[in-house]
């Protein structure tokens, strides 16, 4: 059944049109979920969090943007209400996407002397960052360096301008290359401590 | 060409991240480490989350099922009816219940009609009492719920000889009941509510269709 067909069905209550688009999109909203909240058991009531309120709202789609920006644009607003309502901040949408809004501390000088990164970012490592970041800049993070969608898409996803998807990708990459030198530098203090620790014992 | 500094490279960094940087922007590059690794790093670090989207995962099958009841708990999925077996005439099914006890599930469809006919028919002591017949409610659906168990018993005696069918059987049954207690559940919470009682009926009815298509094929194939 094509998507098209699917979706005119759906919109009369037909449940295998139900299925068909679950299916058809199910593993990517699913991947996106996981991204943004790190854990399997969040990703799961996240997915189906954003289908419900998708085939609730189905019948008001009317076809202005694709169905796969809808629903996306459905699933980001599920995950950052989520997350939002985690860090116990209720901000709207507007605000996520203002620059510097969302960390509240001191701005950072992104250029220091630090060590270079590269050869030693993993998946671990990276993971972790990702989850410290802002739900807005986690958001532009996942939908554009990982999941492959342009600024334009980005921009019509989170209701927000090209210049504010690039600005938001620009700082949650920089806050990431930040975090990454944090826990560079934690594990090298571990390690020389551990080292001091094993010399001292063996005196 | 006037020299750029660090600052003024990294505040337009943002502007061309995802494209070649202007000339000025490559002079300073080629002549500060600092900035460099800056872009080395960012670079490592796009590298590395692009890597991530080639492993779309799989959602465990649960997600649906639980959606799907949630869809038919808000009435959002109208159309039953398009989970149950069509009958067919095709070959494959008709060898389905040559095997079945026939007299045991002709007289389980026949009490199992009897018993919704004798639900069909409340709504019309409503009108005369209504208290008659919220007691009434539960009386005329517990003979009904007695009799889906034991249906099952006759299927579980069914399911050793035919283990094709009976996944397929089983299946669709469960799907059935599903929708039978979601309705019973629906018809506790408001008894008063005429659409809810309607849905279980009719849920009633689905089953007691299905037991007759396949008590009627069983016949058919002696």
């Amino acid at each position: 059944m094509p998507e098209a067909e699917a979706i005119r069905l759906a919109q009369q209550g037909d449940a295998s049109a139900f299925e068909r688009l679950y299916r058809l999109h199910n593993r990517r909203v699913y991947s996106l979920c996981l991204r943004m909240v790190g854990n399997t058991a969040g990703a799961e009531d996240l997915t189906q969090e954003a289908f419900l309120q998708l085939f609730r709202k189905i019948a008001t789609f009317r076809g202005e943007s694709a169905f796969s920006t809808w629903l996306h644009r459905l699933a980001v607003n599920v995950v950052l209400m989520k997350l939002r309502k985690k860090s116990g901040t209720e901000t709207s949408l507007d605000e996520l996407t203002e620059p510097d809004e969302e960390s509240g501390g001191p701005r950072r000088d992104f250029g220091g002397p630090d060590l270079r990164l590269s050869g030693s970012i993993d998946r671990v490592h990276l993971q972790r960052a990702v989850e410290q970041l802002p739900p807005g800049y986690k958001a532009v993070f996942v939908l554009h360096d990982i999941q492959g969608y342009e600024h334009n898409e980005i921009a019509e996803i989170m209701d927000c301008s090209i210049g504010n998807s690039k600005s938001q990708l620009h700082k949650a990459r920089m806050r990431l290359r930040e975090l990454l030198h944090e826990a560079t530098r934690d594990k090298a203090r571990e390690d020389r401590k551990a080292a001091s620790a094993d010399s001292g014992g063996e005196d | 060409m006037a020299t750029m500094t660090c600052k003024a490279f990294l505040n337009r960094l943002q502007l061309w991240m995802d494209d070649n940087p202007p000339p000025d922007a490559e002079a300073h590059l080629r002549n500060c480490p600092n900035c460099r690794n800056v872009i080395a790093d960012l670079n490592a670090i796009h590298s590395e989350a692009q890597s991530w989207n080639t492993e779309e995962v799989e959602p465990p099958a649960h997600i649906w099922t639980s959606l799907r009841s949630q869809l038919e708990q808000e009435g959002l999925i109208r159309d039953q009816r398009s989970v149950l077996p069509q009958p067919s005439n095709s070959g494959w099914f008709s060898g389905w219940f040559a095997g079945l006890p026939r007299p045991a599930l002709a007289g389980a469809y026949l009490v199992l009609l009897i018993a919704v006919a004798f639900g069909l028919s409340r709504p019309i002591d409503k009108r005369v009492n209504e208290a008659r017949w919220l007691e009434g409610t539960e009386v005329s659906t517990s003979p009904l719920s007695a009799q889906l168990a034991a249906e099952q018993v006759s299927f579980a005696s069914f399911n050793d000889s035919n283990p094709v069918v009976t996944a397929s059987l089983n299946k669709n049954l469960a799907i059935v009941d599903n929708y039978i207690t979601l309705c019973e559940k629906s018809v506790q919470e408001e008894p008063q509510n005429e659409v809810a009682r309607d849905y279980l009926y009719e849920a009633y009815q689905q089953k007691a269709d299905l037991l007759a298509q396949m008590t009627e094929r069983g016949e058919n194939n002696r």
